[in-house]
């Protein structure tokens, strides 16, 4: 073979590969959701699946939050575990984000709100109707962690990572 | 013969160097593998044919089941062999219960490399990556599927990815052989690399 350098196998793959890599790039945060996972590993978390996800820009809003004109954006999401089921609402205003929450089954659960590290950032509890609220979440990238109250040896729940 | 060292050369090396601090105890070097390793085992999974989203869980699964499994992997060299191996197995397990896939189909090789997703959204590509697109989508389309999960497997990985595949690992050399040339002949007409 005496094919030009340009035309060596090796090298025609590489592009073939550097190509691919410009057509179909990953999601920008796949490797912290890789690290949020891990790190739920080495936490013992029982981890919860989102099973329903949905953005709602203002205009098109539902009748619930209809009311409120600074509302910008809404977003629903729904999770579930062997043992509950959690709604989480995000409403962004111009000056943060409200974070409203339901539990299904109502149970006595300590919310947590942690970023991607697993730092506590704010903290709460469910209340008897099985909801919570964190009225101004922190930004960025963050999971919330449900635990048992009083402490049980069930490992707590968590979401996967989502941005708020 | 001997070859400049590519790009990939460089991060399977590195990739050795990160998986063998960690297993010595730096955490941190955990994270630079998964930085460094979770775009490749991407393309690996895409390659697939999964979608978007269910591919970010096979590349999550993928690395839970490296830090479970560490101490089996023997030689840090094999650690991104290994990775790419274990993410390309668990995407095609995944596929196998969607409902793409036709359980009789007799080829192999087309069972385990289904169509070409489209990319998402329209990416506005380089003069060189323009072209080198447009000759690829000249190849068949078995040619198009093979080389792209062969650009995206490291070489160490490639007797696996050959008995993946149900080829012999004598034959998957000439048949990526043949796609390569039939790529060449579109590049030298499209007025390239000559």
């Amino acid at each position: 073979m005496n094919e030009s350098p340009q035309l060596d196998d090796e090298v025609l793959l590489e592009a073939i590969s550097r190509l691919w890599r410009q057509v179909d790039p990953p999601p920008a945060d796949l490797a912290h959701g890789v690290l949020a996972r891990l790190a739920a590993e080495d936490l013992e978390l029982e981890l919860l699946t989102l099973v329903e996800t949905s953005d709602a820009l203002a205009g098109v809003r539902s009748a619930e939050t209809i009311e409120d004109a600074d509302e910008l954006t809404s977003t629903f999401l729904e999770y579930v575990g062997p043992d509950l089921r959690v709604y989480v609402h995000l409403s962004a205003f111009d000056d943060g984000t409200r974070l409203d929450g339901w539990v299904v089954p109502a149970s006595p659960l300590t919310v947590t709100l942690r970023d991607d590290q697993g730092t506590t950032l704010q903290q709460t509890s469910v209340d008897q109707h099985g909801r919570f609220a964190f009225a101004r979440a922190a930004s960025g990238v963050v999971r919330l962690t449900f635990a048992d109250e009083p402490p049980t040896t069930a490992r707590p729940r968590a979401t996967p990572p989502f941005h708020v | 013969m001997t070859r400049q060292p590519t790009e990939s050369d460089s991060v399977w090396e590195t990739s050795a160097q990160h998986f063998e601090r960690w297993r010595d105890g730096d955490q941190g070097a955990m994270d630079e593998l998964v930085h460094l390793l979770s775009p490749v085992l991407w393309q690996v999974v895409r390659a697939c044919g999964l979608d978007r989203e269910t591919s970010e869980d096979v590349v999550q699964t993928t690395w839970l089941a490296l830090v479970r499994s560490a101490d089996g992997i023997a030689e840090a060299r094999a650690v991104s062999g290994w990775l790419c191996t274990t993410a390309r197995r668990e995407a095609w397990r995944v596929a196998k219960q969607g409902t793409r896939q036709t359980p009789e189909a007799d080829d192999i090789l087309d069972r385990h490399l289904p169509e070409e997703p489209a990319p998402e959204q329209q990416v506005v590509l380089d003069d060189e990556n323009a072209r080198l697109w447009d000759c690829l989508k000249q190849l068949p389309e078995r040619c198009q599927r093979l080389l792209r999960i062969v650009a995206a497997t490291p070489r160490p990985d490639y007797t696996v990815l050959a008995n993946d595949l149900g080829m012999p690992v004598g034959s998957i050399g000439p048949t990526r052989g043949r796609c390569l040339e039939k790529l060449r002949v579109e590049l030298v007409r499209s007025g390239g690399l000559a």
